[in-house]
């Protein structure tokens, strides 16, 4: 799935980027690359960019570059929501 | 006698909020300058230290995360590191964030530059139960590690000795390199065989660097190799290896080096660093999961954007007001001492008005940035593009642009300013041009001439907010096309820390201030002054001596007439001075301009006195009221504006089109020569500078046309 598709709360790990643009460049900068774990926080109010914590360090970036990474649920936020998605 | 010591320069490096900014504080103290880097508007941080028989010069580098340079400021701190101008650095790692940090220190270690790495903020990692095995990491790392604490002052000695022991090579650690997969390494110490022996080059450059960031296909690196005499061979073979390591499908050599370099300081921390079992709430989240949350996020928003408008304005009202003051008493004072003429006139209209017109801005910048060095300073400046990005990026802008554009219902000069916070070229000038769309405070008193005039008093208020909304709208517009035009495609991706919130030292938040005031009184003080003397001897030149001696014999005559009660002679004298000064004013060169751009402002409803106050509204937008107050003879104090609107009321060019014509024209054309020039500062063209004046230029000239000729229609 999607890294954009994901819930606050939700934790998961990144599986792949889109290579070749600054966007992911400056993600791996950052400590978003493959491998990397991490949980989603929160959205901003208007609903983009969300905030994800890796490690201790907080990050924000839009729907649409987060549209870019692929990753693997590792951990509901919402455990109802879990079986929910999973049916 | 004083020995002479011997210097070391040295160069701070490490990621944005790391508290490199406060390391450098607690090393370099009282001893800083701030100057800036040639050829582009990035402020440059350089302090000294005196330890032992060393002095120490101090460069706090621009915050990177890695060498991949985007900004004008990243692009700098990479060059620097990579030309190897410092004789030491100093690699600032984030001690609770260390696998971030080691990222750099990874690309700092394979430039082979004698380094220091200086864990920061080790009071936190003591405090969050974080335990590092420095001697291991030191191994890891090949150099010396020291933990310090800028904020609390701890280790900044122990820091000194280490500089000073790498400078002298008395190093303990082995070097270690950033060990990559073999195919890479295999790569790089054939090509480095080749680079190295360009002796010139070595004497600047790592040949492992240059190396790898040729495989990693940089550009900087290919365009300054490719210059050289090894470049045959080195070009050859660096295409071979590409292609070599790309052979195993396992992604190019670029992916696997960042690959590679990610596996090292994954693999270092999970080596050295031992974190707590259970992750507590830190203070950060608590106040996030109120600050931005869904419900609250907004509205906090809009309340901080409120304070930070209220501080800067309200509270700088009052010095302004003092700063006013003492230029009327310095004025007055003049007028006393230097007798009638073009001296006098000179100092008190010209200079005095002049430079008071730039100091006046002074507490205004002041509290801006005092302000925003702050919100930046704690970190809810991030916070604050987060929450507002969403709506910006839809008319083609960037969440860090609303913070300008709210400085811009107060002062153009400082909402230029804080512009600089964007990074992208494309944003900064998109925000920029629009931004005096924003009704700015000194074209209030044309709106409250216009409006109170021409409107009942209960509309008043109603069609003052319709003019902002309408400025408002129009900066969303315009900021709308030219992101789809002009500034096309050049858009910062939102791809942002959110840092750990800290109380900014207060050293810090002054000297952020106080270098904004500085530069802005260095950079625009001497342009501003001479743009006001220029329009000062537009609206004064050429004197006509045949007015001033027709009117000379009027006073005499009324002065002399005995039928006039000595009572009224005062005020009449002053009404034929104001005829005077009118006359003066409509044949001076501002009258000409006035005049002979008449045809142009015609299709707008204005007539050439409409003309010569907006000309003179150039120097400044309240100038408008008080040239229209010359212009109607009734002195340009501006102190009377009852009788100026009743002038107006029966004056037949300003009919009510023509007065919704001419607040608009006022609302968007160029804004005052203080703001001009500071735009042409910020943003460091003349094409720029010229393209914006067009713009406004034209747009006001357009809506304004369009305004008049609707109107006209609707009320006929």
């Amino acid at each position: 799935m999607k890294m954009s598709e994901l819930r606050s709360g939700d934790k998961a790990v990144v599986i792949s980027i889109v290579q070749g643009t600054e966007v992911a460049r400056r993600l791996s900068d950052m400590g978003l690359t493959k491998g990397a774990e991490f949980r989603v926080v929160r959205k901003a109010p208007l609903g983009d960019p969300i905030e994800i914590k890796i490690d201790r360090f907080l990050m924000a970036l839009r729907v649409e570059e987060a549209g870019q990474i692929e990753v693997k649920l590792l951990e509901s936020g919402r455990k109802a929501k879990k079986v929910k998605s999973n049916g | 006698m004083v020995k002479k010591r011997t210097q070391i320069s040295v160069a701070l490096a490490g990621n944005p909020n790391s508290g490199k900014t406060s390391l450098f504080n607690a090393l370099s103290g009282s001893h800083m300058k701030v100057g800036n880097w040639p050829g582009v508007t990035v402020e440059k941080y350089e302090g000294y230290a005196d330890y032992g028989e060393y002095r120490l010069r101090i460069t706090d580098l621009p915050g990177i995360y890695s060498m991949e340079a985007y900004t004008p400021e990243e692009k700098i701190a990479r060059d620097f590191l990579m030309e190897k101008m410092s004789d030491v650095v100093v690699n600032v790692a984030d001690g609770t964030s260390l696998e971030r940090s080691l990222y750099l220190t990874s690309q700092l270690m394979d430039m082979e530059a004698p380094m220091v790495v200086a864990i920061n903020m080790y009071d936190e990692v003591e405090h969050e139960g974080i335990k590092i095995d420095f001697k291991l990491l030191q191994k890891l790392i090949g150099c010396h590690v020291v933990p310090v604490s800028a904020v609390k002052n701890t280790g900044i000695k122990a820091l000194f000795d280490h500089i000073i022991r790498v400078y002298e090579k008395k190093i303990e650690v082995l070097k270690n390199k950033t060990e990559y997969r073999e195919q890479i390494e295999d790569a790089v110490a054939e090509m480095s065989r080749i680079i190295s022996s360009d002796r010139e080059l070595m004497e600047k450059y790592s040949a492992r660097w240059m190396a790898l960031r040729l495989l990693e296909s940089d550009q900087t690196a290919y365009t300054l190799l490719k210059e050289r005499a090894i470049w045959i061979k080195l070009g050859r073979l660096a295409e071979e290896k590409t292609r070599l390591i790309e052979a195993d499908g396992q992604g190019g050599a670029r992916g696997k080096i960042t690959a590679d370099r990610h596996a090292f300081a994954r693999g270092a921390v999970k080596e050295t660093v031992m974190l707590p079992r259970e992750e507590k709430k830190t203070l950060t989240d608590i106040i996030d999961s109120f600050v931005i949350n869904r419900f609250v996020g907004i509205p906090f928003f809009l309340f901080v954007m409120w304070l930070l408008f209220q501080m800067t304005f309200t509270l700088g009202e009052a010095p302004m007001k003092w700063i006013t003051s003492l230029f009327t008493f310095l004025s007055v004072s003049a007028v006393r001492i230097i007798p009638a003429g073009l001296a006098r006139s000179i100092i008190v209209d010209g200079i005095l008005a002049g430079v008071g017109g730039v100091i006046v801005f002074i507490p205004n910048i002041l509290l801006l940035f005092l302000g925003l060095s702050f919100l930046e300073g704690t970190g809810y400046m991030a916070r604050a593009a987060f929450v507002a990005d969403k709506f910006f990026h839809k008319i083609g802008l960037h969440g860090k642009s609303f913070i300008p554009m709210i400085t811009g219902f107060g002062c153009s000069v400082p909402a230029f300013m804080a512009c600089r916070t964007l990074k992208n070229r494309g944003d900064r000038l998109a925000t920029m041009m629009v931004i005096p769309f924003m009704s700015c405070g000194a074209k209030l008193p044309v709106y409250v001439l216009l409006v109170g005039a021409f409107f009942p008093q209960r509309a008043a208020g109603t069609m003052l907010f319709a003019i902002y909304l309408f400025g408002v709208l129009m900066a969303m517009g315009a900021a709308k096309l030219f992101k789809s035009t002009v500034f096309k495609g050049e858009s910062e991706p939102f791809v942002m820390e959110l840092p750990v919130y800290r109380l900014p030292g207060l050293q810090y938040i002054l000297v952020q201030m106080w270098i904004k005031a500085w530069m802005y009184m260095k950079k625009a003080g001497t342009t501003i002054l001479a743009a006001s003397i220029i329009i000062w001897a537009l609206s004064n030149f050429p004197v006509d001596g045949k007015i001033n001696a027709d009117y000379g014999a009027k006073a005499k005559a009324v002065a002399a007439d005995g039928s006039i009660k000595a009572g009224d002679k005062p005020a009449l004298l002053q009404a034929l001075e104001n005829e005077r000064l009118s006359e003066q004013l409509k044949n001076s060169y501002a009258g000409m301009i006035g005049r002979g751009i008449e045809p142009v402002i015609r299709p707008l409803g204005f007539d050439w006195r409409i003309g010569v106050s907006l000309v003179a509204g150039i120097a400044a937008k309240e100038v408008v009221v008080s040239t229209m107050g010359t212009i109607f003879a009734l002195g340009g104090s501006g102190k009377d504006t009852e009788a100026l609107k009743e002038k107006l009321r029966h004056d037949n060019v300003f009919t009510l089109p023509a007065v919704l014509s001419m607040i608009v024209f006022v609302l968007l054309y160029v804004p005052c020569i203080a703001a001009t020039v500071v735009f042409h500062k910020e943003s460091g063209e003349l094409k720029t500078t010229l393209f914006y004046i067009a713009f406004s230029m034209g747009t006001a000239w357009v809506m304004a046309f369009l305004v008049y000729r609707i109107s006209l229609m609707l009320i006929r």
